[in-house]
Formats: C-alpha cells, structure tokens, sequence
C-alpha cells in the first residue's frame, strides 16, 4: 500500500515550514505581485468606473428612456438597482433675439431632481442653472454666442413661424465640451415648457456597478415590451469599446507579470532544490518513487504559492480600501479629455475580475513554475545526488 | 541469498574512463554480516549502490533473495527498495526538515505502516539506541554520533531484509565508530537483516561474518 496524497503534502507543508526564512524570501516575490496586480486591476475597474460615471452622470444616465407615453408614470421606473429617473420633454421650435434665430431642442427637466443626478449644472459657465417655475432658460454656449445673448436677457421661443411665442429669461449658459451637448440645445423647467407632444424621455440612474441590461429586461417584463430603453453601452458604444480595451489590456499586463513571475518562481525553486538536493535523494535511497517525488514539488510550490497569493491578497485588498476612501486625483491627465468631463477623482473598485484574476493567474502560473523543478527532482539518480558533499 | 555476477561499472568524468567494478562476483548468505574493505577509490560504494539498485551496472547480474534487481522497471526498483533495503550512509542521513521521530518514521509510512504501529514501532527503536527522549529534536540539534544511531534506527525500521551501510563509521571517533557498529550488527542481527557494510576499519571486519577485498575494482580476497 502506498503512502497517501496526504502524506506528501504534509512532508511537502514541514519542508517550507522549517525552512521558513528561505519560504518566506521565495513567497515575497509572488506575494508583491499578486498585491500590485489586484491593486492595478481594482484602478483599471475605477478607471471604467469613472468614464462611465462620468459620461452618464453628465446628463444621459446609465439607461435612456425615448417616446415614452404619458401613461407610463416616472414611479414606475423605480426598481431594484435604480436611483433616479429624470423626467424630460422637448420641443422643436425656434429662438429668436432681436431679429437672430435658431432653430432649437427646448428641453424640459424637472431642476431640482436634476441637481441631484445629473451634472450638467455643474458646467455652468456663465449665470446660474435654472430653479424652481420661473420662466428661463439654460443655454449651451454655441446657441447663446449665434443668439448673441447673455444671462440676464430675454428670448422668444415658438414652435414654429408664425405660432404664439413664450418669453423666457436666460438663466445661465452651460458648456460641457461634449458635442451632444453642445449644441443648439436649451433647458427650461418643465412646469413652463410650452404645449406639444404627449411623449417623454427619461434618464434612468442606476447604482454603482448595476447592470443596465438587466434593469432594462425588468422593465421590459414588468411593463411593455414597446417601449424603447437603451443602454449607455448602446449609445456611447466608443465609451463602450473603451472600457473593454482597459480591462483587456489590463489582463494583458496581468498574464505577462505572471508569466516573468512564474519563471522567476522556477528559478528560485530550482535554486532551493539544488540547495536540498541531498534531501531528495536520501528519500530517493529510501524508495520513493519519481512520481512521489514529483507530487511532493508541486506540493511545495503550491502550498508555497497558495500562502503568497492568501496575503498577497490580503494587501492588495487592503490597498485598494485604503485608496478607495480618498480615491486618486487624476485631473492633470485627464483635463482635455471627454470622458472625464465632471471629476477625474479615481475609485479603485474590487470586482470578481480584478480580485480573481491576478490569484487565479498566479495558481496557473505556479503550476507551470513547478513542472521543472519536479522534472529535475524525479531524474536525478539517487547515487549521483548523494556523492555530492 | 544476495548473489553478484559478473558485474562492470564503468564511470566516465573529467578523469576519462575509471572502471569503478570489473567483473565482480560474489554471494552473501542470507543473515550474515559482511563487510566490505579497500583503499580509497577501490570500488566500495560503488559495490554497495548496485546492490542496492541506486547503480545499474553495464554488465553482470544482481540477485537478491531470488529478485533478478536489474530486470526490475523503475517503479518496480523503487518498491523493491522501500520493502527490502535499508541504506546507512557515510554523513548526512537524516531529511533535515524532518524531526527524529518523523526520519525514522518515514520508511514505514512509504511501506504503509501508520497509526499507532507506526507510533509504537519508532519508540522502540529509538529506546534501542539509547536515545528515547530525541523524537521531537531536528537532525541539526544532535551529534554525529547520535546522527549515525538514529541512521540506524532508520535504516532498519520496516524491518528490511538487507542493511547496506556505506563507512558509517568514518566521520566518527574510534569508539564511538566501535559502538555504533556493535549496536548496527546486533540491531541487524535481532532483525535477521542481511548486512553488508564497507569500511577502512580493519577492526570492523573482526566483528563481521565474511570480508569481500577490493583493490581497484577487483575482487583481491573473501573470507568467510
Ligand atoms: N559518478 C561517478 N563519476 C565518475 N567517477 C566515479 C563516479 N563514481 C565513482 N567514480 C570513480 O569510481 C571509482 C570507485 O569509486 P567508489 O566511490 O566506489 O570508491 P570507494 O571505494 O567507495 O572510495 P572511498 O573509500 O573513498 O569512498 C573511483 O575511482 C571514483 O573516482
Ligand atoms: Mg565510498
């Protein structure tokens, strides 16, 4: 009867054990590895995080609702995961100024819930964001410059040529350096937005981390099929394509470390069984089977391996919460670029991909830095071993 | 019965060809001591290994207690060893991460003798060389002396049918050489062991059943 698995495994845990400083040297380099990569991983997370957060919290949310009828009520949109739904309405129409117009999307939101979620109010640039019913309007800064207007002034706003026309105060003028937005676009508040169309649109907010395909499936099972939401992902799909390309090329960076890494445990471990290789070969003498010795290897860098990635995990865990409290300012970076249009303060986020990976590729990665080091152990002939002094 | 025929071992190294054994028979007869004597580099531990399997030799024919040793595969070879050998090196015998009580252990484990037996059996041994209280110690912790009796202890723990000891007695002082040897033939004895064990020591070969001479490879004298 031969000795079982456990056997060897222990021998293998005793081995490492009162070897400990030469274990806890060989460990380090793992351990710092898996640490780095699931703090990198976590900011590659927060880093998708933020453009998403930051492209939707801009004025679109995370799902968008088109043509939406009256009957559908803005309540109804509240389900598990969402925290806000803007109500909105537009008109088609014209703005005049003294003989300038344009034509124009008057849009109607409801101000103060918008002050809530969306931060279009936050690219004010000149005047204030619009309050309350009064009668005004926020206007982008191109439509502001072609009316020639500045906070404070009146327009005129008609449906069409020749139709009854409103009066409305500018408020303020926004500028968010995204084309969407930029455009001949006006809010006003939706309690003195003119007649017209029985339909609205809705910007629906949901959760960090919340899943706008499943949001959009409840509502589609929950109230009709017809109706027309969209994800971010379906409307930004550059944005889209972005994401995927951080999390890609962070998995590449991933793999690649693993594989130096993994390398670099064979070595080491080569090294430490050179430096035992007496040992081996005693039990070698004593009849133990290549097979055994082999497993009994693989069971030291493993174990070896499954103690450097618990702790590595352990810190790279505790990094990413310490950082993730303040977050990282990124601001100098990220200044000129659309994605990052309201705050460029990153969140590292652990997510399964960013926890999973970097021990999960380091398992892999310490399987394959066992297969020499077993190879040479299993060869060598217990006579040459022992001549060694 | 452990039986050698005509056995060739032929080392190449930086030296050229060294002819480690030529044409080398002898028999042993089950449960006796022998001994094996030479000058340096006259082919001791090489006689040694490939009675025991750690060296296959080119030609010639191995045969203990009626297993043809060489005809056996490497598996097989190893299970063979872990049954019915038990090797005695020069130095340096002991796993050094392992304690005394888990080295002298370990080959009943690999026999799959566990448990309380198992528990039982290294206690015993371990009394037998006078060193019960050590089973906790690591191999670092003890002497050489003390090392070599617990080598022994080991060696014939799953009560192997031969005890091969390669100069066990060579990193030691006289006396405690003597005394080690006494304990290894009387422990080997009690066992019903077949021993052969290599030496300088011409006192060792007194204590012996049979001597087997060599001088370069050849057999020069047996005395039984
Ligand atoms: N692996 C090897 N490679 C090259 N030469 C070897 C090898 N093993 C043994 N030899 C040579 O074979 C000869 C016999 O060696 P062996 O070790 O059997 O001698 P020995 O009688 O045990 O010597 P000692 O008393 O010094 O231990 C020596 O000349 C040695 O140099
Ligand atoms: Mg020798």
């Amino acid at each position: 009867m031969l000795p079982s698995l456990g056997f060897w495994i222990k021998t293998a845990f005793l081995f490492l054990f009162r070897s400990g400083r030469s274990t806890a040297v060989l460990s380090l380099m793992l351990l710092t590895a898996v640490a780095t990569l699931i703090f990198l991983s976590a900011l590659a997370v927060g880093i998708s995080d933020a453009m998403i957060r930051n492209s939707v919290s801009l004025y679109s949310g995370h799902i968008s609702g088109f043509a939406l009828p009256q009957a559908l009520k803005r309540e109804n949109l509240f389900v598990e995961g969402v925290t806000n739904v803007l109500k909105r309405l537009s008109r088609y129409g014209i703005l005049s100024n003294e003989g300038r117009i344009e034509t124009v999307v008057l849009i109607g939101i409801d101000p103060l819930e918008e002050l809530k979620s969306a931060a279009i109010w936050k690219k004010t640039l000149k005047g204030k964001y619009l309050k309350g019913r009064e009668s005004a309007v926020f206007l982008s800064r191109p439509l502001a410059e072609k009316l020639d207007v500045e906070p404070g002034e009146d327009l005129r706003f008609s449906s069409g040529p020749g139709a009854a026309s409103t009066r409305f105060t500018v408020s303020g003028i926004y500028q968010t350096g995204i084309d969407q937005l930029d455009r001949s676009i006006a809010f006003c508040p939706l309690a003195v937005i003119p007649a017209g169309a029985e339909t609205w649109s809705a910007a629906i907010f949901l959760e960090e981390g919340a899943d706008p395909e499943s949001v959009i499936s409840i509502y589609h099972r929950a109230l009709s099929e017809e109706y027309d939401f969209k994800s971010w992902a379906e409307l930004m799909p550059d944005l889209k394509q972005l994401v995927d390309l951080n999390y890609i090329s962070m998995g590449f960076v991933t793999v690649l470390v693993f594989g130096v890494v993994s390398l670099g445990i064979a070595c080491a471990f080569v090294i430490f069984i050179l430096k035992n290789l007496r040992e081996y070969g005693i039990m070698k003498a004593m009849g133990a089977t290549p097979g055994e010795m082999a497993l009994l290897i693989v069971a030291e860098v493993i174990l070896m391996n499954l103690a450097a990635c618990f702790i590595g995990v352990l810190v790279g865990v505790l990094a990413v919460f310490v950082v993730g409290k303040t977050g990282i300012d990124l601001t100098a970076f990220t200044s000129h670029n659309r994605y990052f249009t309201v705050s460029a303060v990153i969140f590292p986020r652990l997510t399964f991909y960013s926890l999973g990976l970097p021990p999960a590729l380091a398992f892999l990665g310490s399987l394959a830095a066992a297969i020499w080091p077993a190879v040479l152990v299993a060869r060598r002939k217990a006579a040459d071993v022992l001549r060694i002094v | 019965m452990i039986e050698g025929k005509g056995i060739s071992k032929e080392f190449r190294s930086g030296r050229g060809r060294v002819q480690a054994l030529a044409d080398v028979s002898f028999s042993i007869e089950t449960g006796k001591a022998v001994a094996v004597v030479g000058k340096s580099g006259s082919g001791k531990t090489t006689l040694l290994n490939c009675v025991g399997g750690l060296e296959r030799p080119e030609r010639g024919k191995v045969s203990c207690f009626g297993v043809d040793i060489l005809s056996l595969s490497g598996k097989a070879l190893c299970l063979f060893q872990r049954r019915n050998a038990g090797f005695v090196f020069q130095y340096g015998n002991l796993l050094s991460y392992l304690t005394v009580f888990e080295n002298v252990a370990f080959p009943l484990t690999l026999k799959g003798i566990r448990g309380k037996g198992k528990e039982k059996r290294v206690q015993e041994l371990l009394e037998r060389i006078g060193l019960p209280d050590v089973g906790a110690a690591l191999p670092h912790e003890l002497s050489g002396g003390e090392l070599q009796r617990v080598s022994v202890a080991r060696a014939i723990a799953h009560s192997p049918k031969m005890l091969l000891a390669d100069e066990p007695t060579s990193s030691l002082d006289s006396t405690t050489g003597w005394n080690l040897i006494e304990l290894m033939f009387d422990m080997g004895k009690e066992q019903g062991c077949t021993m052969v064990v290599s030496t300088h020591d011409p006192e060792i070969i007194d204590l012996a059943d049979a001597s087997i001479h060599l001088r370069d490879g050849k057999i020069t004298k047996e005395d039984r």
